[in-house]
């Protein structure tokens, strides 16, 4: 870590976007509450933990394609609370070398993420804001896992709504995008305004009491994400008809989902 | 449907009931599983269940394997389990070609119930298992938060003690370290040798401030090593000042001894970047008591005694002195004090005659400066006019002396025929300043003291400065009607052949010569001297005045080898 750069200390009184999608996902690693505030979101939205388990799927989905292209290395910004089906398993399941950096800015998700990959020597975790793509790509261990002369995929999976526009998350991926080789990729998923409008305003409601509030944006501010980058098939699209794995898995409302997904190959 | 029991038809059975339980549990894995994984690993299960479901009796542990596995495949969420059994109740036994089976059905039952337990059981185990992991999380990283924090605010703590290029403490941490030994108390003494390197400037000009700077790193880890092998508490206390402390020195000399040391480890050629730089470096010294001093002054005396030592050209230590420090302060305050003791016309002249030594006849006055200040005291002439020199100040307070005494002159009662001059000196800056000549005509006119009336006294030193100015200068007061006399005659130059060249009117011999003469009479080398300056005088045409007189005896003597002029005590 760079001197001069001190996380806030760790609150686990307050809420936390990490745990409390762990616990939508049926995972454990949470507190009270947590629980609580997750309750409370199904209560305003009853399918939120459907949505953030057919997010994870896509995330699932997207590496494993991103794999089957070649791409060898993954930069995941909001990576979460590991456990459940992390990039590393199934990137290095299929191929060993793969190299993989997760960055969080919840220090009880990179703590417990960090444990997890003691030796891994692929696969890190740095405590960091996706904010500051600077401070990342200057981090020595990061340059030590990631080779930034070769293609690696940014993946920003349900995390870019959890960034104000005030923050103006446009920026920090355009930065990102500006340190990837052509051939790289840009993996997003964001929850998208125009469906269920009320029940997402109730929602962003419950989660601005956490440590990281949400926001929603329309399709048009999601598709400017991939600015720079050629988006492919289908383009951009409901999480769960993204590649489905099958055909039972194609809802009939797909918009249920909540996010807008997306896989992008810089130009 | 097939007759049951038919082991192709069954395994097609199981098949497509593993696919069908699949779908109904797919969406709720988190295992990163593909569809065929998960169906395939349904369909393991199902074979499972098949054997069980016709076995003799029911083996309960293969079933809660079963429920165990479905966690393993993180189909943990309640509704999971829940269509789990709905599809296991419903579609197994038809799928099996088991339906109607009374005793399959029954066995079936049990099976759901153990799984269902086992699954239940397992997931309430791992639920704890992670409540703690991600309690133990929370522990860790609210430790290590607590870990960087405490690790930045001692960073920030050695940062805001140390100088950043060399890693020696700085400034702040010597002058605390200092203050607390002088605070100390005791019997005990304590020094510090500031250091400073008088060649710096020219290598960082020439060779750029990395060189500059590596040049620093390296002499601040050859002074470190001294330190480190002695005990000495070393700092860079500014940009190319070093400063060592040392406890418990038993005098001055322990302290001389540490500066000889540290100048020759300074003096070793340098190597960097593949170039030889030879430094040179002076060195302040303060050794003291520690009762009778404190850390402030300490370093400020090291400070000046660095001064001193550089003022005396470098590449040497000098050792604090009170009294030098004393006078030095004095002599600051004086020069300090002058231009408002000039501007409050507080100097003012005290005439000494100039007497025939033939006649006892007054022939002149030389006018002297005397000051007394209110705080200082009454300050010697020989004091203050120095400084005056250095300051520049000696131009105003030259022309003000002047012109007093050329108004005091021509105001002063006389009747003789042959009134009495005054002599006043002249120094060098004054000569060299543009508008002397009318400046000195104005003040004659002014004052309407007759030019000559006027002597002015100049120093040798102004005397052989050849600049055309200078000459121009005098040769144009000569005119005028205006004195010349050389003073301090005979101690400067030993070439005496600017008295050609001038239109001197006479030598003021100095006083040294007149006092070497005790005892008089004895015929002594200095006789012989004053001898032969005086008939050079008078070779020259010159008039020749002794400075100095103090006893009658002396009058006698230089009446006797003719000298023409006496001014001292002697003669009032
Ligand atoms: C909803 S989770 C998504 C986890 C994972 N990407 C997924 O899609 O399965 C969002 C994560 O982003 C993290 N996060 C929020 N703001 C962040 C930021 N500015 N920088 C890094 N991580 C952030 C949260 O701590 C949380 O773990």
């Amino acid at each position: 870590m760079e001197p001069g750069w001190v996380p806030e200390s760790v609150d686990v009184d307050r809420p936390s976007l990490a745990r409390i999608y762990d616990y939508m996902l049926g995972g454990f690693h949470n507190f009270a509450v947590d629980r609580e505030l997750a309750r409370a979101a199904i209560a305003a939205m009853p399918d939120a933990a459907v949505q953030a388990q057919a997010n994870r799927a896509f995330l699932h989905r997207a590496v494993r394609f991103l794999v089957d292209r070649g791409v060898r290395q993954f930069l995941d910004l909001g990576s979460g609370i590991p456990t459940l089906g992390n990039v590393h398993e199934i990137a290095q399941g299929i191929e060993p070398q793969s190299r993989v950096v997760y960055v969080d800015i919840d220090p009880v998700a990179v703590s417990h993420s960090q444990q997890i990959l003691a030796g891994n020597e692929r696969a890190i975790t740095i405590h960091a804001d996706m904010r500051q793509p600077e401070r990342i790509f200057a981090d020595e261990q990061v340059r030590r896992v990631l080779d930034l002369d070769e293609p690696f995929a940014v993946l920003a999976v349900a995390v870019l709504h959890a960034i104000s526009d005030a923050d103006n998350p446009h920026r920090s991926i355009a930065a990102y995008r500006e340190a990837q080789v052509a051939g790289s990729y840009l993996v997003v998923a964001h929850g998208a305004e125009g469906v269920r409008d009320e029940e997402s305003k109730r929602l962003l409601e419950i989660a601005a009491r956490t440590t990281t509030p949400l926001t929603r944006r329309t399709p048009e501010d999601i598709a400017r994400f991939f600015d720079g980058y050629e988006l492919v098939p289908p383009g951009l699209v409901w999480a769960s008809l993204w590649h489905p794995d099958a055909p039972s898995q194609v809802p009939d409302r797909g918009e249920d989902s909540g996010n807008l997904v997306g896989v992008g190959r810089k130009l | 449907m097939t007759a049951p029991g038919d082991p192709a038809s069954e395994r097609d059975g199981a098949a497509e009931f593993a696919s069908e339980w699949a779908a109904q549990v797919f969406g709720l894995t988190l295992v990163p599983m593909t569809w065929r994984e998960m169906v395939d690993f349904l369909h393991g299960l199902t074979v499972r269940l098949a054997a069980m479901l016709l076995a003799p009796g029911l083996e309960a542990a293969a079933a809660a394997q079963v429920g165990v596995d479905l966690v393993a495949a993180k189909l943990i969420a309640p509704e999971a389990l829940a269509r789990t059994v709905t599809v296991l109740g419903g579609q197994l036994l038809p799928a099996l070609g088991l339906a109607g089976d009374d005793t399959a059905s029954a066995r079936l039952e049990q099976i759901i119930e153990t799984l269902s337990v086992a699954h239940c059981r397992v997931v309430r185990d791992l639920a704890m298992d992670e409540q703690e992991i991600v309690l133990r999380s929370a522990m860790r990283a609210r430790r290590e938060a607590e870990d960087r924090l405490r690790a930045e605010q001692a960073r920030a703590r050695h940062a805001a003690l140390h100088d950043p290029l060399t890693g020696l403490p700085n400034r702040g941490m010597f002058a605390d370290h200092l203050d607390r030994v002088f605070a100390g108390g005791g019997t005990g003494r304590a020094a510090v040798c500031l250091l400073d390197l008088d060649n710096f400037r020219p290598i960082n000009d020439s060779l750029g401030p990395a060189v500059g700077d590596r040049l620093l790193v390296e002499l601040a880890r050859r002074l470190g090593a001294l330190a480190a092998e002695r005990g000495w508490f070393l700092s860079r206390v500014d940009g190319q000042e070093f400063a060592v402390l040392l406890e418990q020195t038993g005098c001055p000399e322990d302290a001389a001894k540490v500066a000889d040391k540290v100048l020759s480890a300074v003096g070793e050629p340098f190597h960097v970047d593949g170039q030889e730089l030879t430094v040179r470096a002076s060195i302040g010294i303060f050794e003291s008591p520690i009762a009778v001093s404190t850390g402030t002054e300490a370093l400020r005396s090291a400070r000046t005694a660095l001064h001193w030592a550089q003022h005396d050209g470098g590449g040497r230590w000098m050792l604090f002195d009170r009294e030098r420090s004393a006078a030095q302060v004095r002599r600051y305050r004086i020069g300090a004090a002058m231009p408002g003791a000039l501007a409050r016309g507080e100097f003012r002249l005290e005439y000494q005659p100039l007497v025939h030594l033939a006649t006892g006849r007054i022939a002149g006055h030389e006018a002297l400066a005397r000051w007394t200040d209110p705080e200082l005291g009454t300050v010697p002439p020989d004091t203050f006019i120095p400084l005056a020199e250095d300051t520049g100040l000696i131009v105003a307070l030259g022309k003000r002396l002047l012109t007093q005494a050329c108004i005091e002159t021509a105001d002063r009662p006389h009747r003789t025929r042959q009134p009495p001059f005054v002599s006043v000196n002249l120094a060098a800056q004054q000569i060299r300043q543009p508008g002397i000549v009318a400046d000195i005509a104005a003040v004659l006119d002014s004052s309407g003291l007759p030019p000559d009336r006027l002597q002015l006294e100049i120093t040798e030193s102004v005397a052989v400065d050849e600049s055309p100015h200078a000459t121009r200068s005098l040769q144009a007061l000569v005119a005028l009607g205006v004195r010349l006399a050389i003073d301090d005659f005979g101690t400067g130059h030993a070439n005496h052949a600017y008295l050609h060249r001038l239109p001197v009117h006479g030598l003021k011999l100095d006083a040294s010569f007149i006092r070497a003469l005790n005892p008089p009479g004895t015929g002594s080398k200095v006789e012989a001297i004053l001898a032969n300056l005086i008939s050079l005088g008078h070779t020259l045409g010159l008039t020749v005045t002794a400075e100095g007189v103090e006893s009658p005896a002396q009058v006698d003597l230089l009446r006797t080898l003719g000298c023409d002029l006496g001014q001292g005590w002697a003669l009032g």
